[in-house]
């Protein structure tokens, strides 16, 4: 405290400061903290994943006496894996997964870049309105209205289907609102030279507006991917068939089984976790940076 | 072959608008007349646009969400004459409302979903931003714990709900925990006081990770000559934390809480898996509440009706977050 305030008084650098014995005491302290923090986030995940390793039995059995043998196994085996993949066709749920996150990132894709296109370069009129309509109601999470929406997509026959799974997820507002706003980035004189040199508005879009905004692309892909790939209540109450079933609803159906196995389902949550933990590991800052600060790229 | 890229040829040049391959081998027709609009720069070209390229978009959002949205609302007018889902229906007014409104189960969960909404996502951004701060100073391993914070956050509520549904259990480790600290076993899910805050907990080691992706996106944005100012100005860690961080970072803090609970408001899988709104009512939320109604007591014009009002809450914070994001322009 005292070295504190006479380098303050004095006006001195910061680095002078970090090299005093106080600093090095809070940034120790501070790390400490850091890593407390970083372990207490980890080690669930890494006793799911250490559990997945055992024999189910074991997950609870080695609660008691509490020891290091509670965390790491003394039997190791695949037996879940197998058992996951081999009898409850669990490779099956993660393809469908899979399937349907992927068509709707396309699909989702296809609807919101035009869609943010045409609500940056035209002028039409109501143009805020149709904007503030697709974001608006595109934000409100499709799970508020999926009970009735599983009613009607039942009338049209759109039940076990994985048109049904897909379709619902296409709409992103957040996705739309970034790429209008990437889009707004791009200069108007781009698109003046395109039209004098002879090009249609779709040519326009694909060849300048699209290359130019990867970031806002990654960012809504990822946005309609991660929705539809954590996805339960929707396919919950549209899909019966186990055939059509994705991952996450195959290891809940896993959880309420009368006989349960505790290894198998950390490693089926696990595997339903490896999909999104690749994208967000790669994509991570393309992620983050388009919704914190939407603004300033604009 | 031929017959087919002469077809294709023609239907580009009709459309006016060629797309990459067959521009070259198409003979030029100067004379074509409907390559005329688009040389147009009008306001009806611009209209004639805008209706193709949000049609899709349009089509999207009056199918996926108007459409069901106007059912749901049209059905909460009748009543079932009966139980079941295949009794008569009979127009009732607002009588669906009156017994929602009046039942001391449903304004229990209302209230419930509220107040759970108006603790937790306070709370979970407030320590996503805690540990943020934290893990943006220069300090040894500092992206090692970042990334053991960020790990959770790609585990999907349906696997966190799992983990921690076997970590709480009676004998779970986490009571093994409390044992070897020589504290008393919690019940967690099976105690209408703690049920809640179990939860959370489903909800909070996931979302905090989650959320910190934005904030440090936020917070690496925050110009360091402003902290140097702030130093110079004698102004220590928590003094430049609330008047340089806090003021700076007001836009993704705000943004992020709305958009936290747009999300917790619709939370469904932990009370679905776990809890079954239990015990003792005391884990009903909204969502869960209409997924009851509908499903298991087969009551589905109440079920709207709860849909509703759920979804005219979510539309009040959705339409604060567009607010939000407009205000940066």
């Amino acid at each position: 405290m005292a070295v504190q305030q006479t380098t303050r008084s004095t006006g001195a650098l910061p680095e002078s400061r970090r090299r005093s014995p106080g600093r090095w005491v809070g940034t120790a302290l501070l790390t400490v903290l850091a890593a407390a923090i970083g372990v207490a986030f980890l080690l669930p995940a890494v006793w799911m994943l250490l559990g997945s390793l055992r024999p189910g039995s074991e997950v609870i059995g080695s609660v008691s006496p509490l020891s290091w043998r509670t965390l790491v196994p003394d039997t190791w085996t695949l037996d879940n894996y197998v058992a996951l993949f081999a009898d409850l066709g669990f490779g099956r749920s993660l393809v469908n997964s899979l399937l349907v996150a992927l068509v709707s990132v396309l699909l989702g894709l296809a609807l919101s870049v035009p869609a943010a296109y045409a609500l940056t370069v035209l002028r039409f009129p109501g143009r805020e309105g149709v904007f503030a309509l697709l974001v608006v109601g595109f934000m409100v999470p499709f799970e508020a209205i999926a009970i009735p929406m599983a009613q009607l997509f039942t009338q049209w026959q759109l039940d076990n289907t994985y048109l049904g799974l897909i379709l619902p997820g296409i709409g992103n507002g957040l996705a739309i609102f970034n790429l209008r706003q990437f889009f707004r980035g791009v200069p108007a004189s781009l698109r003046e030279a395109a039209i004098v040199d002879g090009a249609g508005d779709f040519r326009i879009m694909t060849r300048i507006y699209v290359p130019l905004s990867v970031t806002a692309l990654i960012n809504s892909a990822l946005l309609i991917f991660l929705g539809q790939w954590s996805a339960y209540l929707w396919p919950l109450l549209l899909v019966s068939d186990q055939e059509k079933q994705v991952a996450a609803i195959a290891i809940a159906r896993t959880f309420s089984d009368t006989e349960f196995n505790f290894g198998q389902m950390f490693g089926g949550a696990l595997l339903i976790s490896v999909v999104p933990a690749i994208l967000l590991l790669l994509l991570q800052r393309h992620f983050a940076t388009s919704v914190a600060s939407s603004g300033e790229k604009g | 072959m031929s017959a087919a890229a002469h077809d294709r040829s023609q239907r580009t040049a009709l459309r006016g608008r060629p797309s990459a391959p067959p521009q070259p081998a198409a003979p030029p027709q100067p004379a074509a007349p409907s390559a005329l609009p688009r040389r147009r720069p009008g306001r009806g070209r611009d209209l004639r646009t805008a209706v193709l390229f949000l049609g899709p978009a349009l089509a999207a959002i009056v199918l996926l969400r108007l459409i069901p949205f106007a059912g749901a609302a049209y059905s909460t007018l009748f009543e079932r004459v009966g139980v079941g889902l295949l009794a008569e229906q009979r127009f009732a007014w607002f009588a669906n409302y009156e017994r929602l409104l009046s039942d001391p189960l449903f304004l229990g969960t209302l209230w419930r979903t509220i107040a759970f909404n108006l603790v937790i996502n306070p709370v979970q951004i407030a320590l996503a931003m805690a540990v943020s701060v934290l893990l943006v100073q220069h300090l040894p391993g500092r992206g090692l714990w970042r990334v053991f914070v960020f790990v959770p956050c790609t585990v999907p509520l349906v696997g966190s709900s799992v983990a921690w549904g076997v970590a709480l259990r009676q004998d779970g480790p986490v009571n093994g925990v409390l044992a070897a600290l020589g504290l008393a076993p919690q019940p967690f899910f099976t105690s209408p006081q703690q049920a809640l805050f179990s939860i959370a907990v489903v909800a909070s080691w996931i979302g905090i990770g989650y959320w910190m992706l934005f904030l440090i996106g936020g917070l690496n944005e925050v110009s360091q000559e402003l902290y140097e100012a702030a130093s110079l100005d004698g102004a220590g860690r928590w003094r430049s934390f609330w008047s340089v961080t806090v003021p700076m970072m007001k836009r993704p803090l705000l943004f992020v809480l709305v958009a936290d609970t747009v999300a917790n408001f619709v939370l469904f899988v932990p009370m679905q898996l776990l809890t079954n709104g239990g015990p003792n009512e005391s884990t009903t939320m909204l969502m869960f509440d209409a997924y009851r109604r509908t499903y298991t007591y087969s009551q589905p014009n109440l079920g709207a009706t709860a849909i509703l009002i759920l979804t005219l809450i979510m539309l009040a914070i959705v339409a604060v977050q567009f607010r939000l994001l407009k205000e940066e322009d």
